[in-house]
């Protein structure tokens, strides 16, 4: 049977299929879906699935249970791979009993923020071997053989996405479910699971290497249920020139292969680490001109050269070292093809000249600079910040806001422009603390998410109060880990029967030892704007919880909310609320021959009152019923 | 045989549940399919498009030159898709614009519908006026906008009627009868303006 499924969704069939027994994950663009996916249909899976409160942890479970001696897979965008950092090298050279897949999705091209970092140097760095995704189809067959790679050399195993290949939805064909449930066991053996002795970490460093060369082995011959080679030759008759590839970028050179009907060697690869040496060996003894194709860094690139050089044979290698290619972002069907071109060191593409034409067009696309949902509690927080700022006699431009991962980010979008930093999960806290050490005597304040604060603010916060740091930490706690797609993280409200015990940030805080502790209601805008003066002018670490659910949450809940209308005979088109706000459920109709200008508000209001508290005209009302 | 079809809009349009049924009916037609889906801010008012490629087709984005029907919901929107639009094919201009926050009180910056439609006539594709949001206020569901240009799409691509009202129902969970009424409007007003 056929289904149409993004590539995380079929992963996450592809999970179910493998029988895997416990399966975690913390929220992060590309990778989300997989986890989101299985927890849509927990009730009927025998797995143990949950949103852990950061990717180390998220790993660190999942190994615990791969030593049990059961099916673990945990999932992670690539900026998660640096925090699994530490405990994934350790767990590496250890090696695991059961299966452990570690499913990152990168992001060439930058779909969500964050560095365009490529993760499969982890792979090489921490001796695991990965296998990186070409297709939907590989998504859900990966993920067995992934599994199986692992319980053979008894290793974890990359598997690797890519924006690409994550978010873009296929015709899937399901296959066989396994089901294999074994008890949970965990033999002693302390030479193998602790690090205290130089002989055992040794030991535990030619294991993993030992494993590597082995599932080199075994992934040469590897064929999926669907008939996908995990690497794959094709040769071209009478073809000097060859392509060797791996990942998302198989779409679209497959496609320029068709739309020119050409017939180019290629040898696709799989398994990204190890490489599968002597193919590649024997790819390059028959061709001359080699072309490779890979996103981001130029890894098997520079080990082509590297195999080039060993079999002693002059070749032109072309990519990223070449420029032919460029080092940065997706590859589109054009680069790709360029690619191609210089390969065959002729024209392909017959396009026609529409340059001028699409400047034109680009010049006249109006941008749309993005702001807060309709009813974000952190138009309120921000909008009380800069007020506050304002009336403590600072200047926007001289009191440092460090801004943290999330949705509280986008206070850097305009009219706030509130944030001045964002560089990882719980950074803001941290980089506050710099700032202040370094002698800055202006305030500094940190701002940072609820989910964002557990994944990593926590020990920042901790930190900040023992070095007695002058410092605010404004926690915009909207109960969600929104930006990803509205995940449950430790401080969500537990809606309905759940097994979890929330965790009240403001405890976390008087725990810490926390003095000044203030809770505001975003949409409270005087209040709040009080309370941050208070605050900022603290001398010590001073915390402020702006508290207010998610909008978009609330509004799925409740249904309700009160609504507000702007009155058109008051109003006299200022766009003060505009211009402050920026909330995308306003809209503004100019002066015209039968009418004055005026502000609206259109039916998406969630009702949280901000523009009404902000008129100077009143002219903001609340929407009777039935009017 | 390949089928391209892009789709350009902004949050809220409906862009992606019509490129999701799109993609269903092929998927019910036994074809091989590529969908690929922008949403990134659509709840703050970004930018939203989709492409379906149906068929014999590996890419998961269209090729330049080569979409068969161009979907523009949102008309700046639509700008974006000119350099695929095939010449020969269809382009479906929604008399829809939507106001980015910043250009609110300059609504004269927003580009004229006159010379949207000049750049598209430059492509060599047959362009197809339609206002569904003023059919789908008429029928009484404004979202129902998405539906009426899937009626037009369905008619322009000759797809299998009885398949594609069928892949509609089961992705519209309310509201069905407006639903396929304005599928129906927008299926009629374009009879006669096959490709």
């Amino acid at each position: 049977m056929k289904r149409l499924l993004t590539g995380n969704e079929a992963l996450a069939e592809g999970i179910i299929e493998s029988g895997a027994d416990v399966v975690t994950g913390y929220p992060g663009t590309p990778s989300t879906e997989v986890v989101l996916t299985l927890l849509h249909q927990k009730e009927k899976l025998d797995m143990y699935i949950e949103w852990s409160i950061n990717e180390k942890v998220a790993f660190e479970i999942a190994a615990g249970a791969a030593w049990a001696g059961k099916r673990a897979l945990v999932t992670m965008k690539m900026s998660g791979v640096n925090v699994i950092a530490d405990s994934l090298s350790s767990i590496s050279y250890s090696g695991c009993n059961g299966g452990l897949v570690i499913f990152v999705a990168d992001d060439p091209g930058v779909s969500a923020g964050m560095p365009e970092e490529d993760s499969r140097y982890y792979a090489q760095l921490m001796i695991i071997p990965m296998l990186d995704l070409a297709s939907q189809q590989e998504c859900l067959d990966y993920v067995k053989i992934a599994f199986d790679i692992s319980e053979k050399i008894g290793g974890p195993v990359f598997l690797r996405s890519t924006t690409d290949i994550s978010h873009v939805a296929s015709d899937v064909l399901l296959g066989k479910k396994l089901y294999m449930k074994r008890k949970a066991q965990f033999e002693r053996n302390i030479a193998k699971f602790t690090k205290a002795r130089a002989a055992w970490c040794m030991e535990q460093h030619q294991d993993a290497l030992d494993r590597l060369e082995q599932s080199s082995e075994i992934s040469d011959s590897y064929i999926t249920e669907s008939g996908i080679h995990i690497n794959a030759t094709h040769l071209a008759k009478n073809s000097q020139c060859g392509v060797i590839y791996a990942g998302a970028v198989q779409g679209n050179f497959q496609e320029i292969l068709k739309k020119y009907n050409l017939d180019i060697s290629w040898l696709k690869i799989g398994m990204v680490h190890p490489l599968p040496e002597k193919i590649i060996r024997d790819f390059l003894s028959i061709h001359e001109r080699i072309l490779i194709l890979e996103e981001l860094d130029p890894l098997i690139e520079k080990e082509v050269l590297r195999i080039a050089y060993l079999i002693n044979k002059k070749i032109t290698i072309l990519g990223k070292l070449s420029h032919a290619l460029p080092m940065i972002g997706a590859y589109s069907f054009k680069i790709i093809r360029k690619g191609v071109e210089v390969l065959l060191d002729k024209k392909i593409g017959t396009d026609k000249n529409i340059e001028k034409i699409l400047m034109m067009a680009n010049q006249l696309t109006i941008k749309r600079s993005t702001s807060f949902c309709v009813g974000c509690p952190h138009r309120g927080t921000y909008y009380a910040l800069n007020k506050a700022i304002k009336k403590l006699r600072y200047k926007q431009d001289e009191v440092i806001v460090t801004g943290d991962i999330g949705c509280t980010i986008l206070g850097m979008n305009k009219p706030f422009e509130s944030c001045w930093t964002e560089v990882a999960m719980g950074a803001s806290i941290g980089l506050a603390q710099g700032f202040k050490h370094a002698g800055i005597e202006k305030p500094v304040i940190a701002t940072i998410g609820d989910s964002t604060f557990f994944h990593a603010g926590i020990p920042s916060l901790v930190n900040a109060i023992y070095q007695k740091v002058n410092l605010t930490i404004i926690i915009l706690d909207n109960g969600w880990t929104a930006m990803t797609g509205f995940e449950e993280n430790p401080g969500t409200i537990p809606f309905g029967k759940k097994n979890t015990s929330r965790i009240d940030i403001k405890k976390i805080c008087k725990g810490c030892g926390i003095e000044n502790l203030f809770i505001i209601d975003p949409y409270d805008a005087e209040n709040s704007i009080k309370t941050l003066m208070k605050a900022i002018d603290y001398l010590g670490v001073s915390v402020v919880i702006a508290r207010r659910e998610c909008a978009l949450q609330a509004k799925r809940r409740k249904k309700n909310t009160i609504k507000y209308v702007v009155n058109k005979e008051k109003c006299t088109g200022c766009r003060l609320c505009l211009n402050e706000l920026a909330c995308p459920a306003m809209i503004f109709f100019p002066k015209n021959e039968k009418s004055k200008k005026y502000m609206s508000i259109n039916s998406t209001c969630t009702g949280c009152g901000l523009c009404q508290s902000i008129c100077p005209l009143g002219a903001i009302e609340v929407k009777n019923n039935g009017n | 045989m390949e089928i391209n079809i892009y789709i350009s809009g902004v949050g809220g349009q409906g862009a992606i549940r019509l490129g999701q049924i799109i993609a269903d009916y092929a998927l019910q037609k036994s074809k091989k399919i590529k969908l690929f889906k922008e949403v990134g801010m659509a709840q703050r008012g970004g930018a939203v498009h989709c492409e379906i490629r149906i068929g014999n087709v590996f890419g998961s984005r269209i090729p330049p030159y080569s979409s068969d029907a161009t979907v523009v919901m949102e008309l700046s929107e639509g700008l974006k898709a000119l350099e695929f639009v095939k010449p020969g094919g269809t382009v479906i201009l929604n008399n829809h614009k939507v106001y980015p926050i910043d250009l609110m009180a300059q609504p004269e910056k927003y580009p004229e519908f006159q010379e949207i439609e000049a750049l598209f006539k430059k492509t060599k594709a047959k362009i197809i006026w339609i206002d569904a949001k003023k059919i789908a206020k008429e029928i009484g569901l404004p979202v129902a906008e998405n539906m009426v240009l899937l009626g037009t799409l369905s008619q322009i691509l000759s797809f299998d009627k009885r398949v594609i009202l069928g892949t509609l129902e089961k992705n519209i969970p309310c509201e069905i009868e407006k639903n396929l009424y304005a599928f129906q409007e927008g299926y009629r007003i374009t009879k006669g303006i096959k490709k």
